[in-house]
């Protein structure tokens, strides 16, 4: 991991258009936000293209970047897209109620992960609701803090806290 | 900035929770989310992250080029609007525009003055000059033929001399 003075000078490198900073920025967060996109859809090739998404409206919004975390600034971008895709998948079940089950299983049938077995992880993730799985995978691919976490979802931070102890329990039971 | 590295979460759950209940709290999120690093997800493809940096190479000029249209329009706004506050300005602040006199016409003749008032002819026009002797000639023969000094045929000189007179005449004004 950088520290916050190298960031900033990646930051200023893409913002004057310097594709070897962009790179630096990919490789840092890459691994991070797919693992966000992954445990929230279940799915290799839609994490694949959210995750070429988000790098792509990176490059459009780095001029708006106007300082503060960059981490949250990031992964706004990256719920947004995740919104945007729920948003598109709901129109794509009313369009075509005859594969309704097929565009289901698709979005939320777990794969393999890397080693071939099962990921008994998103099986139980599966089973929670996509609010709290969201905010999971937020607080922890995101890292941010749970003050920054509750700004970027405009609530309490009391609310957050809640909402996150609760869905981690359950997942700790679900899990056990 | 409030780091995550620098939250004191059971500080921040005594905040809405007694303390036993914070430390429960905070011992269920820290296992939780060691489920989590226990379970990591897949890593994207190193075709995929190559493809996205292709991706950005290709983008950025395109996006270069956007910021130059950008800069060059408002360059070209900026100059349009200085030119028709100028042109507006000049207008309204010239107290003259409704008090100004009109300018008197001028006029030109298409012969010079000299030459119009000139009472030197031969100097002025060749041909007209030639023009002049002629009918002078025509007209010293025509008032020697009426008084008798020619011994010709009176009728048929008198005759050729007017239709010569006559020929002159056109000529001059085909000129």
């Amino acid at each position: 991991m950088t520290n916050s003075d190298d960031l900033a000078q990646l930051i200023i490198g893409c913002k004057s258009g310097d594709s070897k900073c962009f790179s630096q920025v990919v490789d840092m967060y890459a691994s991070r936000c797919y693992g966000y996109f992954y445990r929230l859809t279940g799915n290799r090739d839609l994490s694949d293209e959210l995750l070429s998404e988000l790098f792509v409206k990176l490059v459009e919004k780095i001029a708006s970047y106007k300082g503060g975390s960059f981490e949250g600034w990031l992964f706004r971008i990256a719920s947004n897209i995740f919104h945007d895709y729920l948003r598109s998948k709901q129109r794509r079940k009313k369009l075509l109620k005859v594969h309704k089950e097929q565009i289901e299983s698709e979005i939320t049938e777990p794969k393999k992960s890397g080693d071939e077995q099962i990921d008994i992880l998103q099986i139980q993730l599966k089973r929670m609701d996509t609010d709290t799985r969201e905010l999971i995978m937020l607080r922890f691919y995101s890292q941010l803090s749970f003050k920054e976490i509750a700004k970027m979802r405009s609530e309490p931070i009391g609310t957050t806290l809640a909402k996150l102890h609760r869905g981690l329990k359950k997942l700790r039971e679900l899990m056990g | 900035m409030n780091s995550r590295n620098d939250e004191n979460l059971k500080e921040l759950f005594e905040r809405f929770l007694s303390a036993e209940q914070a430390e429960s709290s905070v011992e269920d999120i820290q296992k939780a989310e060691q489920i989590l690093r226990e379970h990591p997800a897949p890593e994207p493809d190193n075709m995929l992250i190559a493809n996205i940096k292709a991706e950005i190479a290709m983008r950025l000029p395109a996006k270069r080029t956007n910021i130059f249209i950008k800069i060059a329009s408002k360059a070209i706004y900026a100059a349009a609007a200085i030119l028709i506050i100028s042109a507006i300005s000049l207008n309204l602040f010239d107290d003259n525009v409704n008090t100004r006199e009109p300018t008197p016409r001028q006029y030109g003749s298409i012969i010079p003055t000299a030459i119009w008032e000139s009472d030197d002819i031969t100097t002025d026009d060749a041909d007209l000059a030639i023009y002049t002797i002629e009918i002078e000639q025509i007209e010293e023969e025509l008032r020697s033929l009426q008084s008798g000094e020619d011994a010709g045929n009176g009728d048929s000189s008198l005759s050729e001399l007017e239709m010569e007179l006559v020929a002159i005449n056109n000529d001059f004004w085909k000129e």
